[in-house]
């Protein structure tokens, strides 16, 4: 189905969901996000933010281990600071932490949302600025 | 008018300004252009005979290349602050200014990063800054702040240009629907086939917040990382706490002036009235009014402090930086940062463009010197009289002609987005209109 | 209780009758030399200033959270005129300061007292026209916010710079000014949290994960100043640590090398940054009233702690004089807030 307004998508999506027609079978299309969209057919959160989590978490860890383990190695006091001075350290971690952190989401996000998509690219097919549903074949509830 | 109308006019609207370039266009990339071939040109003359053309002289060793490293990093602030703070807040206006502000942020990271291997003695040597493990087994020295200004301002090119290439995705994918032939190939393949889908908005909102929620602190820290080169010495001028908020207020100062010098002529030359009103304007230029209050407080705090610790260093350096060899440029700084800008507290003069314009062509003289002069005057009055007099550190062409060049970079640069990339972030607007 | 409150000039006598125990607690000599009425003065101007401030920075950028606090907030307004009382009780203790021996033009006892109860009374006279602004809904409202914050910010940093760091004078740090205001709004943002929670209960439960209450608003903001308060302490350290210039570590040193000065300065980070952050880090947190509560407590406790190990190693303190005056303070908080809560809220 094809909408050119956005208030007819989102009634139609409401009308097909109260009709039984379960949401995982349900695919939209839409020139721009709608909240709506998420009210009517609820889906789990992004799992995006796990690889936040992991990529910041990682990153920390490897600011520490990088800074304090390559002092260590070869241990030569500068401007008269400690081998290990946390507090400049706590910067390079702060840093990695940061760029692991973003880094690892936005693989999540290609991960997840299956991009690139060759196919895709290649298509020729285009809804443009309408709004689309689209219902796999199966039962209704 | 429907909503499927303004839909398409938006796309019209915003996809018009890639279409071929006119002669006012072709002039300004041409004179851009020269002016970074010309700064080129002046850096290999400078590697061919050494720092010496430089105008560096003892104790001044840090001058023109330094101010404009700082300057331009602080140039980029804005653009996070714009697409990642004000995302955060909800704040409307941001849809106007986010990709243009993004883009900036980008090409003066590009510019900022080549100022210290252009300060550097010998240039192609710089990977040295990077760690890596070598045969040698010597690692960087990871207390010292010029290493952290390597991850600090690594980690922040990486992470606005991820910014901004994701905010342009659904975008690109509108480009790749109304161009032909191997432009549409190109936009098709850097659009990585996005549809959409309800599942990938889901994704892709999650991202944006994520990565407006990295870039927040992240701006801050960059700019506090820079303020560290100086703060961690232990020069008068230099060596104070309140740098690293200070600078990051000064940062987004001249940056918010460097957005405004940007979209004033863009909405013009596109005719963008639509989409960039007289409101949002206005929202910015209180921005640049908060910043300059907050700039204006560090100098009354700088002063005062140096003043009330009786300090005969400070006190000197202080007295020296309002009344020195360089006091013309420390009093043009004052007006445009701290005076200037005060007349932005009338509504009126917030909404007149064309006077917001010039103010923030000031405020970026202004904050330009402001590098300058808390570069040059802290060193030129260290602890060792004998050097205070002996001689004064003046630019020479060289080093007037690179930072022109750099000027130069980033406008074509920018030049170079408004006809290639979507200018705004259309998806947004539809979402808005 | 609300209806003894509700009558006229009840909370004038009530202001009065603390300003004379507080007096009597001053002058007795259990009090020692004024240490315990100096912090109480210092941490509860922090959070009264900080209240209104909060109200007004949220008007001023038309938050939408501000709208559910704001009477509240507002209503912490005649404390500003009992803290300028305690200030001119702490004029017999000025002469304990390092250079009241050598009085300077800045560093004068006449001038300091001066300057400082000018800017309280100021900050409770701009706070009063910015309330009534907000009362009438008018126009003017984003102007006195304005007003309001220009002297709260000059007032935060008279107090940083004059009542605790000239304690150590000559030494000197030119970010403890804005450490201090910055600190002022966390504790407005904290007060704001915990009043929201008292005046409207726990927000709506959604299934709706974009749907934003005023609690986890408030939240985002706690959120973001123990990040933004972290930078700036670290900024401070940072500076020192590395500067290693004996006059300015023996600040730091001071109050990390000897017990339980030591104890106390890691809890304060504690308190106000290793806590708050991972504990609101996750959306649901912001929403849960029990997390956000205890948050608040956290904040406010830490801004106390740290309060305490500024002036501690220069002053000396009485715990007793010090929990009279703080429970006194806190007493009459309550009851201004009490005496106003319940009524519309007003909107932003």
């Amino acid at each position: 189905m094809i909408f050119d307004g956005k208030e007819e998508f989102v009634e139609a999506l409401r009308r097909l969901v109260g009709e039984g027609v379960p949401p995982e079978r349900i695919r939209v299309l839409t020139p721009f996000p709608l909240p709506e969209v998420d009210r009517i057919l609820p889906r789990k959160r992004s799992n995006v933010r796990f690889f936040a989590l992991i990529g910041a978490g990682t990153g920390t860890i490897t600011g520490f281990a990088l800074t304090i383990l390559t002092t260590l190695s070869w241990p030569l006091i500068v401007g008269g600071k400690p081998i290990v001075s946390i507090p400049p350290f706590i910067i390079i971690a702060f840093a990695l932490t940061i760029l692991f952190g973003s880094l690892s989401t936005f693989l999540g996000f290609l991960l997840l949302s299956r991009l690139p998509s060759i196919r895709n690219i290649r298509s020729k097919e285009e809804y443009g600025n309408r709004f689309v549903i689209l219902v796999e074949e199966g039962p209704t509830r | 008018m429907t909503d499927p109308e303004k839909y398409a006019r938006a796309d019209e609207d915003i996809l018009k300004a890639m279409e071929k370039p006119g002669r006012a266009y072709l002039l300004g990339l041409g004179v851009t252009a020269s002016l970074a071939v010309g700064g080129g040109l002046l850096w290999a003359y400078q590697i061919r005979n050494g720092l010496g053309v430089a105008g560096y002289t003892h104790p001044v060793n840090w001058a023109v290349y330094i101010t404009n490293f700082v300057f331009w990093v602080g140039i980029a602030h804005s653009g996070t602050l714009i697409s990642a703070v004000l995302y955060l807040f909800h704040a409307r206006y941001r849809t106007s200014f986010n990709r243009p502000a993004e883009a900036m942020t980008v090409f003066a990271l590009m510019v900022a990063g080549l100022f210290p291997l252009i300060h550097l003695g010998r240039s192609w040597v710089f990977y040295y800054l990077i760690p890596y493990p070598t045969e040698r087994q010597l690692w960087v020295n990871f207390r010292s702040p010029l290493i952290w200004d390597v991850f600090a301002v690594g980690t922040y090119f990486t992470v606005s240009a991820v910014f901004f290439y994701v905010g342009m995705i659904p975008d690109l994918a509108i480009a790749r629907r109304r161009r032909e032939g191997i432009r549409k190939t190109i936009y098709a393949v850097l659009s990585l086939g996005w549809r959409g889908t309800g599942r990938q908005w889901r994704h892709y909102n999650m991202l944006y917040l994520f990565l407006a929620s990295f870039a927040t602190p992240l701006v801050a820290s960059v700019h506090s990382v820079v303020s560290w080169d100086f703060a961690m010495s232990l020069l008068p001028g230099w060596h104070t706490t309140i740098f690293a908020p200070y600078f990051v207020a000064g940062a987004i100062f001249s940056g918010t002036a460097m957005v405004i010098t940007l979209v004033v002529p863009m909405r013009k030359t596109f005719n963008l009235y639509r989409y960039i009103t007289d409101d949002h304007f206005e929202s910015i230029a209180k921005i640049l009014l908060l910043t300059s209050l907050i700039v204006s407080y560090a100098y009354v705090i700088e002063f005062g402090l140096a003043w009330y610790s009786g300090n005969i260093f400070e006190t000197e350096l202080f007295r020296y930086r309002a009344l020195g060899h360089y006091k013309v440029f420390f009093w043009i700084m004052v007006a445009c940062n701290s005076i200037i800008p005060l007349t932005l507290f009338a509504m009126r003069l917030r909404r007149n463009i064309p006077y917001l314009l010039i103010v923030s062509l000031l405020v970026n003289v202004g904050m330009w010197l402001e590098r300058f002069v808390i570069i040059v005057s802290s060193l030129s009055r260290d602890y060792d009289p004998y050097a205070w007099n002996a001689l004064i550190y003046r630019p020479t062409y060289v080093e007037v002609g690179i930072t022109l060049g750099a000027f130069g970079m980033f406008f074509m640069l920018y030049l170079l987005f408004v006809k290639t990339l979507p200018l705004l972030s259309i998806s947004e607007i539809k979402e808005h209109l | 209780m609300k209806a003894l409150l509700e009558k006229k000039g009840s909370l004038a006598v009530l202001l009065v009758i603390a300003a004379a125990l507080l007096a009597f607690v001053a002058m007795s000599p259990l009090a020692g030399r004024g240490g315990s009425l100096l912090l109480a003065l210092l941490f509860w101007g922090t959070v009264v200033e900080g209240c209104i401030a909060a109200a007004a920075a949220g008007t001023m950028v038309n938050a939408r959270w501000v709208g559910s606090v704001k009477r509240e907030l507002l209503s912490v307004r005649p404390l500003l005129l009992l803290l300028a009382f305690l200030l001119l009780l702490l004029i017999p203790f000025v002469d304990s300061y390092p250079w009241a021996g050598g009085p300077g033009l800045w560093l004068r006892k006449d001038f300091f007292i001066g300057r400082n109860l000018a800017f309280l009374l100021l900050a409770y006279v701009t706070a009063g026209r910015f309330a009534a602004a907000v009362e009438a809904n008018g126009e003017t409202k984003t102007v006195r916010a304005a007003t309001y914050l220009f002297v709260f910010v000059t007032s935060q940093t008279l107090a940083a710079f004059d009542l605790v760091m000239s304690l150590e004078y000559p030494w000197y740090s030119t970010l403890f000014g804005g450490f201090f205001f910055i600190e002022a709004l966390y504790a407005g943002f904290a007060v704001s949290a915990i009043l929201c929670i008292l005046v409207h209960g726990r927000p709506p439960r959604t299934d709706d994960p974009d749907a934003r209450s005023s609690l986890s608003d408030i939240s985002v903001l706690m959120f973001g100043f123990s990040l933004l308060w972290a930078g700036l302490f670290f900024a401070q350290y940072l500076t020192i640590w590395y500067g290693n210039i004996p006059e300015e570590v023996s600040f730091i040193a001071k109050r990390t090398s000897v017990s339980p000065f030591r104890e106390l300065a890691v809890s304060v980070l504690f308190l106000l940054f290793f806590l708050p952050f991972p504990a609101l880090l996750s959306t649901r947190a912001k929403s849960n009233p029990y997390v956000v509560t205890a948050v608040s407590l956290s904040i406010l406790s830490g801004i106390l702690v740290e309060r305490y190990v500024f002036l501690a190693p220069a002053v000396r303190l009485n715990p007793g004089a010090l929990a009279v005056d703080l429970i006194c303070l806190l007493f009459l908080f309550v009851c201004v807030v009490y005496k106003e809560s319940g009524g519309t809220p007003l909107d932003a």
